[in-house]
């Protein structure tokens, strides 16, 4: 990976509050990249800042080897999809999406015109171009936002909370388009996001961030597979917390899980170094399943009583209380044929495996 | 009857709006309508005759005095307009952009402060800044500037211009200060996000928005300018009289009120066709902006 943007020790306080901390990160040419936390962590004060618009208190940022520092965010070479479009009103489609050329004297009205053509066919939007800009829906503002900043063929596209305001068959429609968008122009997309699901279907790799700090930094699979901490693990898709007594911290890498018994996992599933004593182990709901009547298992099986049940229609999700475990387990089951819906206070039996635990601090 | 009246949504609104209704026609509709009929009837020594005539408007249109007075109303309403708008927009400019949110009503309170004291009294407070021994001719003489107080800031058109410019500001600064506050602000970061510099934002995105306030503002200025009375009255001088002085002195020292009728109504014309000129050019203008 060729690194395009570089951030080594950003901060960024306004007044008392720190809002950036420490920040180190390096984003690939090509890479679509996530920044993914809740609302208030700093993601998109990180993403102002690369794009120019908020300045470092102390740090470096450099795009291209060039250190960023006091360059406004009109000489940058990267280019915002904003959360509210900022779709200029007074301006047609076509005049929104030429608006950034009006310095390229290298072109004559012609060829610009047919660049602004080419970029609304990109986005979907041919023969819009006369348009009144608000005469457009959300989907489409986010198309012309998208041709205006593509259209000057930036090194960077920043994407602020761009699906957001879409409801949410149109979002799923746009993750897919943007993919695909990547992929076409090939240039770096940074996208902030506090929707996980979004974060992990689109891109190459994920920053979260809490309290302005990186919390991980690691592709799709890796977060979700093997979260550094709880909070990560927590933040990321649903999660069951069970206390454990780490025995042995060596390989094989000993386990006593409260209400489940002794098991032995892989160094693998253990993200951040632990010490002997108290930890907890994660498991995921879709990890874990009810054994139904003619049903057979080769996993490990626990007896437990079914606490809660919620019907998605595709899935349903149990809560099953086990002796000795302090929450119920969430646990995942997909409504296969033959495969009945259990009442709440039904006996029943949770398969498990301890291949997909996860050890944590 | 009444019964009727209240029981339909209809009529609870015609209920609702019968007073200003009332109101308006009392004061505004009747009025408008003695004088337009005045216009077309005679003064005759000291009785009116009341046989419909157009010659009033012939005599307007045949002596130069009321066409030149008429043309310098305008004149100077022009000028008051461009000066108030250019002077309003970077206050209001200002308050919007760099005073802080919870800051600004403070400021809009402190803009209105003029309105405080009577008209009048600021339009003579203008003659004691202006005057021969006034404070900027004190100011400068004192200074060293000048040897002899300046004359050409009082009783003219000049000092038309300042004393009305002043008295109509906060009128622009609202209008143009609340079309400033509706610009959504991440506007002016795409734009720059895009490579623009401040300098071509303002042209290209600020300025643009904010052209219904500045319309506003036109026609707020330069309406009642034009039909002014007591500023050129009292800083115009000899040379600095408008058509609403001829008017007055039409109805009250020439005791001819018909004359002073027609002038009326030409005037109101003439300020009515110019401002449906500019709403309709605006109108093309800035089709689809808002």
């Amino acid at each position: 990976m060729t690194p395009l943007i570089t951030l080594k020790g950003v901060n960024k306080h306004y007044g008392d509050y720190h809002a950036l901390r420490d920040i180190d990160l390096e984003i690939g040419e090509g890479e679509f990249f996530s920044l993914l936390g809740p609302s208030g962590c700093g993601k998109t004060t990180l993403l102002r800042t690369i794009a120019g618009f908020e300045s470092v208190s102390n740090g470096l940022v450099t795009i291209g080897g060039k250190d960023m520092a006091g360059v406004p965010a009109n000489l940058r070479p990267t280019n915002m999809v904003f959360q509210s479009y900022a779709i200029f009103p007074h301006l047609s489609v076509a005049e929104n999406v030429a608006f950034g050329l009006r310095k390229r004297s290298d072109l004559d009205t012609k060829a610009k015109q047919t660049l602004v053509e080419d970029a609304l066919d990109m986005v979907g939007l041919d023969g819009y171009g006369k348009r009144a800009a608000h005469a457009l829906s959300g989907g489409q503002r986010q198309r012309v936002a998208l041709a205006r900043a593509l259209i000057l063929k930036p090194k960077v596209l920043l994407l602020d909370e761009p699906l957001s305001a879409l409801d949410k068959k149109m979002r799923e429609q746009m993750q897919v388009e943007l993919m695909r968008l990547q992929r076409h122009v090939g240039i770096t997309f940074i996208l902030v996001t506090h929707d996980q699901e979004e974060a992990l279907v689109m891109s190459d790799r994920i920053a979260v961030m809490f309290e302005g700090r990186i919390g991980q930094l690691a592709d799709a699979e890796t977060l979700y597979r093997r979260p550094r901490n709880r909070q990560v693990a927590d933040f990321i898709g649903k999660m069951n917390f069970l206390d454990v007594v780490v025995r042995s911290s060596n390989d094989p890498v000993d386990l006593e899980i409260s209400g489940l018994g002794r098991v032995t996992i892989s160094p693998d599933q253990v993200p951040e170094p632990v010490t002997i004593g108290k930890a907890i182990v994660g498991i995921r709901p879709e990890t874990l399943s009810l054994l139904f009547d003619g049903e057979t298992t080769d996993l490990r099986l626990i007896d437990g009583v079914v606490d809660e049940v919620v019907y998605y229609g595709d899935m349903t999700y149990y809560d099953v209380r086990v002796q000795g475990v302090e929450k119920p387990l969430n646990i995942a089951m997909k409504n296969v044929i033959g495969r009945p819906v259990l009442d709440v206070g039904a006996a029943t039996r949770v398969v498990w495996d301890e291949r997909s635990l996860v050890l944590l601090n | 009857m009444w019964r009727r009246l209240t029981a339909t949504e209809g009529g609870q609104g015609l209920l609702m709006v019968s007073p200003p209704l009332i109101y308006a026609l009392a004061l505004l509709a009747v009025p408008l309508g003695a004088i337009l009929l005045f216009s077309f009837w005679t003064q005759d020594f000291m009785a009116v005759d009341t046989t419909f005539t157009l010659n009033n408007y012939r005599e307007i249109a045949e002596k130069p005095i009321y066409g030149a007075l008429l043309q310098r109303s305008l004149f100077v309403a022009g000028c008051v307009t461009i000066v108030t708008v250019i002077v309003a927009f970077p206050v209001a400019y200002f308050v919007s952009f760099h005073v802080r949110p919870e800051r600004k009503s403070l400021w809009l309170f402190l803009i209105t402060i003029p309105f405080w004291t009577s008209y009048l009294i600021r339009v003579f407070l203008w003659k004691v800044i202006l005057g021969y021994n006034g404070v900027i001719n004190t100011g400068l003489i004192n200074l060293g500037l000048i040897e002899e107080p300046l004359t050409f800031i009082l009783y003219n058109v000049n000092a038309v211009i300042i004393t009305l410019a002043h008295a109509f500001a906060p009128f622009a600064i609202l209008p143009i200060f609340v079309a400033l506050e509706k610009i959504d602000r991440s506007l002016l970061e795409a734009s720059q996000d895009l490579g623009e510099s401040k300098f071509m934002t303002f042209l290209r995105v600020t300025l643009p928005l904010s052209m219904p306030g500045v319309v506003a503002a036109v026609l707020i200025v330069f309406i009642p300018t034009i039909g002014d009375y007591v500023t050129p009255e009292l800083m115009g001088g000899a040379g600095g009289k408008l058509i609403a002085n001829m008017i007055q002195t039409q109805f009250l020292a020439l005791n001819n009120a018909p004359l002073g009728a027609a002038l009326a109504i030409v005037a109101m014309l003439s300020v009515s066709a110019i401002s449906l000129v500019f709403v309709l050019l605006n109108r093309r203008w800035l089709k689809g902006r808002s």
